[in-house]
C-alpha cells in the first residue's frame, strides 16, 4: 500500500524539477483560462478587427471589390449623410424609453414577487415566460394585437369607448409600440435579478429598520434602494446594452418603418450590409455603435464608482 | 423604564405551536435572561415582545399598556440582533442615528446622542468607518449604541454574543452587565449559554419547546431546579442522575418516596475513603484542565458519573469512592420532576 502512494509522490516531485512553484501555478493558470480566451479571440477581437478593417475600405459585396479609402465611410455617415442621425436619434429614444421603463416595472415587479406567498412562483414564471419566447412570435403575435382596427388591443380600447390609434402605421405611436412590446418581453429577466438581490439582503435590516420606527417607504429610501445598487448598475449596464441590439424585434414589427419612424441603428446597418450591400459602410456604422454602447457603460460604471 | 407582563402568549406558524403559553413578570429594571437549547423559541418570544411577530394569543403589557396591537417602534423597546443587522451602506454614525433621523430627530439633538452613546460605548473613533471596517466586537458595541441612542425604556439582546471569539465574548458580557448598571433599563437577554445567563441574570427564564420550564435567580435555578431539565441544563458541567439503586445514601438518610434517581453536580462530588462514599466505580478517563480535572467515573452499574477534582489526578483504571455533602444532594420522580432532597439525619 504505502510504496506506490511513495512513488507517485516522488515522480511528481521530479516532474520538471526546473520549473518554480510559481511558474507552474502561472502556467496551470493560463491553462485555465484558455478556452475562454481562444473563445473571446476568435469570436470577439478577431471579427472586430476584420469589421475595423473592412470600415475602412468601399466594398460591395456583389462586385466583390473593395478599396481603400480611409476614413471616407466614417465621414459619410457623421458628417454627410443624415440618415446616420436620425437612426442614431431613434435608437437614442428607444433606450431612453425602454432602459427606464424594463427598470421601473423590474423592480415593481420584484418588490411584489420577491416575498413568500401562495401563487408567487406562478406570478414569477408569467412575468419570466416571455423572456424565453422566441423573439419572432413574440413580435407577429404583438403585430396583429396592434392592428388598426381589427387588433385586440383597438378593440379592447374600443370597449372602454377610446378610438385608439393605428398603431405601427404612424411614427411616434410605433415606436412606444416596439418600446412597451419589448419591455413586456424582457423584464422578466430585469425581474429575476432585482429578485435575488432583494433576497440577498439579510431581514434583519428590515425589522431593525421597522422597530425603530423606519416607514415602509423610508425603508426602501434609506436601505433597501442603496443596497440594490450593485445590482441597478449591472441591470442598467446590460439593458442599455440590450437596447442598442435590438434587430428582430422591430424588423418582425415594423421593418422599421413607418417613414422610418422605428429605424434603429442595429437594424440601418443590417439594412446597409445585407440589402444594399454596402459592407465597408457597414462596418463604420458597426464601429461608431461599438464606441457609443462601450462609451455608455463606462460612463454609467463611473458614475457608480463617484456614488460609493 | 417599564415592567414587562406576559399572559398566556402563545404563537403558532401554521400548524405548529412554537410558543406554548408563556406567562412572566418581568420588573422595572430587572434583567432577565432567556435560555434553552436551540429552537425553543426564545428568539419567537423575544421577536413578540418586539413586535416583530404577531402574538397568536394571550397578552402583552409594557408598563401599563397592552402592546398586542400597537407598532414595533411605538412600544419603547430596542433590539441587538445577533447578526447585529448594521447597515452596510451607512457609516457607525449613521447606523447610530438612523432612528433618530426617521423618527424626525433635529440634527443637533441626533448628533449630541450619537456622541453621547459613543463615548458610554468607546466609539468616538470609530464614527466615520462603515461596518465592513470593524472587528467582531466593534460592530456589537455599535449595535448596541443604535440601540442606545433611542433611549427606550425596554432593551432586548438576542444572542448578541454569539458571533465573538471565547475571550471577547467574556469581556462584552461584562461591558453589558456594566451598561445595565449604570443605565438601570430593563433588559431581556437571550442565549443558549448558560454561562451568560447565570452571570448576567437578575433572573432566569429556563424555556424549553415553547414552555417555560422554571423561572428564578441564578442561585434559585442551581440550588433548586425544579425537574431534570432544569438541572441538567443550568451548570456546567452538567448534573449527574444517577439511578436512585447505584446510590448508597449515608445511613439514616432517605430518599423521598417517589424518587427514583439522584442528582449530583460534579463539583460537589470528592474522592474519600474506600467503603464511605455515596457511590463508588473505577476512573475511565482523567481530564486534565488545569485549574482541576474532569474525571470520568464508571460506576459499577455502567453509567459514568463525571467530578471535578482538584489536586493530582488518580491514574486510569484506579477504583475511587465519592462522597457528598447532603445538602447538595437532588432526586428526581419517574417524570422527572424534583421530589425535594433526601430526608433525615445522617449518623456520622
Ligand atoms: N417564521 C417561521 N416560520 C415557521 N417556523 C418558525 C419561524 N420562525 C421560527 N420558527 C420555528 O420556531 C421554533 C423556535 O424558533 P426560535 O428561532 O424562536 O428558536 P430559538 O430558541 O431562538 O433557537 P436558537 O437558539 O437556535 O436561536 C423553531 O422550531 C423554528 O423552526
Ligand atoms: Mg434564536
Amino acid at each position: 500500500m504505502g510504496q506506490p502512494a511513495t512513488m507517485a509522490a516522488r515522480a511528481q516531485r521530479n516532474d520538471a524539477p526546473w520549473l518554480t512553484l510559481k511558474m507552474r501555478e502561472a502556467m496551470e493558470a493560463w491553462l485555465f483560462l484558455s478556452p475562454t480566451l481562444a473563445g473571446f479571440l476568435i469570436f470577439f477581437v478577431a471579427p472586430l478587427v476584420a469589421v475595423l478593417g473592412y470600415s475602412l475600405t468601399e466594398w460591395n459585396l456583389l462586385s466583390q471589390q473593395a478599396t481603400f479609402v480611409g476614413l471616407a465611410n466614417y465621414d459619410d455617415a457623421l458628417m454627410r449623410n443624415a440618415d446616420f442621425w436620425h437612426v442614431a436619434r431613434n435608437s437614442a429614444v428607444f433606450a431612453l424609453g425602454l432602459v427606464p421603463l424594463n427598470m421601473a416595472l423590474a423592480l415593481l415587479l420584484a418588490l411584489a414577487l420577491s416575498g413568500r406567498f401562495r401563487g408567487v412562483v406562478v406570478f414569477r414564471t408569467i412575468f419570466f415566460a416571455p423572456v424565453v419566447t422566441s423573439a419572432a412570435a413574440w413580435a407577429i403575435v404583438w403585430k396583429f394585437q396592434l392592428q388598426g382596427e381589427a387588433g385586440f388591443i383597438n378593440q379592447v380600447l374600443a370597449g372602454i369607448g377610446i378610438t385608439g390609434p393605428n398603431w405601427l402605421r404612424e411614427p411616434n405611436w410605433a415606436m412606444a409600440a416596439v418600446i412597451v412590446t419589448r419591455v413586456i418581453k424582457m423584464v422578466g429577466l430585469n425581474m429575476i435579478l432585482y429578485i435575488a438581490a432583494l433576497q440577498a439582503i439579510p431581514r434583519d435590516y428590515d425589522a431593525a429598520a421597522r422597530l425603530e420606527g423606519a416607514s415602509g417607504l423610508q425603508i426602501f429610501r434609506m436601505i433597501t434602494w442603496p443596497l440594490l445598487g450593485p445590482t441597478t448598475l449591472v441591470i442598467m449596464v446590460i439593458t442599455t446594452i440590450g437596447s442598442f441590439k435590438v434587430f428582430d424585434h422591430i424588423y418582425l414589427m415594423t421593418g422599421g418603418g413607418p417613414e422610418n419612424g422605428t429605424l434603429v441603428l442595429a437594424f440601418y446597418i443590417y439594412q446597409q450590409g445585407f440589402e444594399f450591400f454596402n459592407v465597408g459602410y457597414a462596418s463604420a456604422l458597426a464601429m461608431i455603435m461599438f464606441v457609443i454602447v462601450m462609451a455608455l457603460t463606462v460612463v454609467q460604471l463611473a458614475l457608480r464608482r463617484k456614488d460609493t | 423604564m417599564s415592567s414587562l407582563t406576559l399572559s398566556g402568549i402563545k404563537k403558532r406558524f401554521g400548524k405548529v405551536d412554537v410558543i406554548r403559553g408563556v406567562d412572566l413578570e418581568v420588573e422595572d429594571g430587572e434583567f432577565v435572561v432567556f435560555v434553552g437549547p436551540s429552537g425553543c423559541g426564545k428568539s419567537t418570544l423575544l421577536r413578540m415582545i418586539a413586535g416583530l411577530e404577531d402574538i397568536t394569543s394571550g397578552e402583552l403589557r409594557i408598563g401599563e399598556r397592552v402592546m398586542n396591537e400597537v407598532q414595533p417602534a411605538r412600544r419603547g423597546v430596542a433590539m441587538v440582533f445577533q447578526s447585529y443587522a448594521l447597515y452596510p451602506h451607512l457609516t457607525v454614525r449613521d447606523n447610530m442615528g438612523f432612528g433618530l433621523k426617521v423618527r424626525g430627530v433635529k440634527p443637533e439633538e441626533r448628533a449630541s446622542r450619537i456622541a453621547a452613546a459613543a463615548a458610554i460605548l468607546k466609539l468616538d473613533a470609530l464614527l466615520e468607518r462603515f461596518p465592513r471596517e470593524l472587528s467582531g466586537g466593534q460592530r456589537q458595541r455599535v449595535a448596541i449604541g443604535r440601540a442606545i441612542v433611542g433611549e427606550p425604556d425596554v432593551f432586548l439582546f438576542d444572542e448578541p454574543l454569539s458571533n465573538l471569539d471565547a475571550e471577547l465574548r467574556v469581556h462584552m458580557r461584562s461591558e453589558i452587565a456594566a451598561l445595565h448598571q449604570r443605565l438601570g433599563n430593563t433588559m431581556i437577554y437571550v442565549t443558549h449559554d448558560q454561562i451568560e445567563a447565570m452571570t448576567l441574570a437578575d433572573k432566569i427564564v429556563v424555556l424549553r419547546d415553547g414552555i417555560v420550564e422554571q423561572v428564578g435567580t441564578p442561585h434559585e435555578l442551581y440550588r433548586r431546579p425544579r425537574n431534570l431539565f432544569v438541572a441538567q441544563f443550568i451548570g456546567s458541567p452538567k448534573m449527574n442522575v444517577v439511578p436512585l439503586a447505584d446510590v448508597e445514601l449515608p445511613p439514616g438518610l432517605v430518599a423521598p418516596a417517589n424518587a427514583v434517581s439522584i442528582g449530583m453536580r460534579p463539583e460537589h462530588l470528592a474522592i474519600t475513603n474506600p467503603g464511605s462514599g455515596i457511590v463508588s466505580g473505577r476512573v475511565a478517563i482523567a481530564e486534565y484542565t488545569g485549574a482541576s480535572s474532569l474525571l470520568h467515573v464508571e460506576l459499577d452499574s455502567g453509567a459514568i458519573c463525571l467530578v471535578v477534582h482538584q489536586g493530582d489526578e488518580p491514574q486510569a483504571g484506579k477504583r475511587i469512592d465519592l462522597r457528598i455533602d447532603t445538602g447538595n444532594l437532588h432526586s428526581f420522580g419517574a417524570d422527572g420532576t424534583a421530589c425535594g432532597p433526601p430526608t433525615g439525619h445522617p449518623r456520622s
